[in-house]
């Protein structure tokens, strides 16, 4: 996307551009396959060339040195962590995809375009008249926040996915946690009953926004009662990331359990075999 | 605690008459102008202006920011130049120009002690083109980095992101006296202790848009040779020649430099402002707001009008422009028995706007560290009103001790600096 306007600025053109042209002029920085398949999806309505054109519009906005993690992955290459692609530039690229395909994007449901499988299976879905919504649901810290009882300098989450049963999540430790002061004294190691704690959150954010038949003010009485089986493998430092993942494993009211680890770096940090929260009625709270 | 002195350590320069601090200084030496043949780049707007002060080795002429170029060994990133004006690629050159010369590393760029004050009119040809599309596409057709890209604090949302700064952060918009406001604040900054340095970033787009309505207000100059187009305090003068460009300078604690065993290229002594309170474009006939600014720059400064040796004037060529600084000079100095030098580098240069004061703070640190004044181009017949004045018409081979640099703005907002040899 440019910050073309009009050409106003330029000669006037004595026709009205066509269909066509406009369209090679949205594209005109991208692969001549690029354009090719997306002139032929004008005429033919072809959903199989959608990868092409939606492919050949997100490696238009790369710069060069990760244009080959683009064509050399697969649908699962995420956006922003692989390509190096802002919110900015992922607006541009969708853009440029809504005037090339003639389809039309909700700011919310961009927010569920994390890789690109999701953007290729979403467009397909628009244009085949089928409604698919992406597999897993992301959450940004601002939503998170919205939804979770806990909140800073309480809260152990940052952003979330939920994909049915299950629900992960991430938490950057940044060094600058209070009480990394005292825990320990010259040494801040991510102590382990808030990554625990970090668990139950995960845990109580995937039953929040996934349950819809909860009574109004369920996020203020929800809390945590037990945990069994825990176990922690390795020691967490500011500059890590944790990697926090849940899975409901059973739902007996007011009782819900979840199971739940965290990586960091692919390595197990700490597992927990159940964390059991109670949800209970306002007044008996 | 006393208050902090303040260097000027860094300079970088894009600009119709050099694109660098060597070029600048040749072509002031030279009196070479920066002058090339102006017609709109819309070839159906009807215009009679036939000059603008050209930015040469950067073509920023397209309405697609990714057919712009610039010249080596300038690289801006695409995520990076999407928000930018058209006027940003300049300021990316400046910058990376003021860093190097003040020799800063990137943690002095980037702490809480170091701030950006910037100016800049924004960009109405983005404006311009981000309306235009508005009104046919809708907004959400719109480029996203629209807003950001043309609005009139522009620079500070761009530089700030982009050279991570973390210190005080401000755009300035008093037109023609912009980026005297942005020098004299971010002066403030560090002589009050609340900043230790400071870079002040000032820069303008040349396009239609830019130019264009300054012919509508009859402030242009229509004149197809330069030395006839520009020519401030000549008899004959008739408007100004518009200029794009930009300009950055470093400021910087006395502790700061001591500290980095820096040389620099000039002390800013002190400013002071004041206004006109009289017409909205016009600036008063009798320089009254000027008058003041210049005797509380040199208080603030702590120096007697008769230690001011060279005055860098604002003087664009316009008739009434020149007349209300001549008297103002007159006033503060001449009627004090005092006859510092006095010329205008815009008979070179053009008139930068927003720009304009930074870019003549920067040439007169330049002069100062160079030990040059520099003349007053293209006079060939001084107007009587300054035959009191000492306008100086070639470019001296002996420097300054203590300058002066005047900026006058719309509505009669007049800034004075005051600059001294180290």
């Amino acid at each position: 996307m440019s910050n073309e306007g009009t050409n106003s600025n330029l000669s006037a053109s004595p026709a009205e551009p066509n269909a066509e042209e406009l369209l090679k002029e949205t594209l005109k920085r991208c692969s001549p396959e690029t354009i090719t398949a997306a002139l032929a999806f004008r005429q033919s309505g072809d959903v199989s060339l959608v990868p092409t054109v939606v492919l050949g519009i997100v490696e238009r906005f790369l710069e060069p040195e990760v244009i080959d993690t683009l064509r050399n992955g697969d649908d699962s290459v995420k956006f922003m962590e692989d390509l190096g692609m802002d919110s900015l530039t992922m607006f541009e690229a969708i853009m440029m995809v809504e005037e090339s395909l003639g389809v039309s994007i909700k700011n919310e449901e961009l927010w569920d375009l994390r890789t690109v499988g999701d953007l290729k299976g979403f467009i397909s879905g628009k244009l085949s008249g089928v409604e698919v919504t992406a597999k897993s649901k992301f959450y940004p810290i601002e939503q998170i926040a919205a939804v979770l009882p806990q909140q800073k300098p309480f809260l152990f989450l940052q952003t979330a996915e939920i994909d049915g049963k299950n629900a992960s999540g991430t938490y950057a430790i940044s060094g600058k946690e209070d009480f990394l002061e005292g825990h320990f004294k010259d040494n801040p190691v991510f102590p382990a009953s808030i990554m625990l704690e970090a668990l139950g959150q995960l845990g109580v954010f995937h039953f929040l926004a996934t349950d819809e038949s909860q009574a109004d003010g369920a996020e203020e009485s929800i809390f945590f009662t037990g945990a069994d089986g825990v176990r922690c493998h390795r020691v967490c430092k500011p500059g890590e990331t944790l990697e926090l993942s849940v899975e409901l494993k059973r739902r007996r009211d007011p009782m819900v359990v979840y199971s739940g680890k965290i990586l960091v770096n692919g390595e197990k940090a700490a597992s927990v075999e159940e964390i059991a929260l109670i949800v209970a009625p306002k007044e008996q709270a | 605690m006393g208050a902090q002195r303040v260097f000027v350590t860094g300079i970088g320069i894009v600009s119709s008459i050099g694109n660098d601090e060597a070029a600048v200084v040749e072509s002031l030496r030279g009196l070479k102008h920066g002058f090339e043949a102006f017609s709109p780049q819309n070839s159906s707007i009807p215009s009679d202006v036939k000059l603008a002060g050209t930015v040469k080795g950067f073509d920023v002429s397209s309405a697609d920011f990714e057919d712009w170029t610039f010249p080596e060994p300038y690289r801006i990133r695409r995520d990076v130049l999407r928000s930018l004006p058209p006027h940003g690629p300049y300021l990316h050159a400046c910058m990376a120009q003021a860093i190097e010369s003040a020799g800063l590393e990137d943690a002095e760029v980037s702490n809480l002690d170091t701030g950006i004050y910037t100016s800049s009119a924004g960009s109405a040809r983005l404006i311009h083109q981000n309306t235009s599309r508005l009104h046919q596409l809708g907004p959400m057709r719109c480029p996203p980095t629209g807003i950001v890209a043309s609005i009139a604090g522009t620079l500070s949302f761009n530089l700030v992101a982009q050279f991570k700064i973390r210190g005080n952060s401000c755009g300035f918009s008093s037109a023609c006296a912009s980026s005297g406001h942005a020098l004299g604040y971010a002066y403030d900054d560090i002589a009050l202790g609340r900043q230790k340095r400071m870079f002040v970033a000032a820069g303008e787009d040349l396009n239609d848009e830019s130019l264009l309505p300054f012919s509508g207000m009859r402030a242009l100059s229509l004149e197809g040779e330069p030395e006839r187009a520009s020519c401030p305090f000549d008899k004959s003068r008739n408007g100004f020649v518009s200029t794009g460009g930009g300009t950055v300078l470093v400021l910087e604690s006395e502790e700061e430099v001591q500290r980095r065993g820096v040389t620099p290229y000039a002390e800013l002594l002190g400013w002071g402002q004041a206004s006109d309170g009289h017409n909205v474009a016009m600036s008063h006939p009798e320089g009254l707001g000027l008058i003041e600014a210049m005797q509380r720059a040199l208080r603030s400064s702590g120096i007697a009008a008769g230690e001011i040796d060279y005055v860098n004037a604002h003087a664009t060529s316009t008739h009434v422009g020149d007349l209300s600084e001549g008297r103002a000079l007159k006033k503060v100095f001449v009627e004090q028995g005092h006859s510092p030098k006095v010329s205008s580098t815009k008979a070179l240069t053009g008139h930068g706007l927003s720009l304009a004061s930074a870019l003549e703070a920067a040439i007169v640190s330049l002069c100062l560290r160079k030990g040059i004044t520099p003349g007053s181009a293209h006079i060939r017949e001084l107007d009587p009103e300054f035959e009191d004045l000492n306008i100086i018409r070639e470019t001296l081979d002996e420097g300054p001790s203590v300058a002066l640099s005047n900026s006058s703005g719309f509505g009669g907002a007049n800034v004075s600096l005051v600059f001294r040899k180290v």
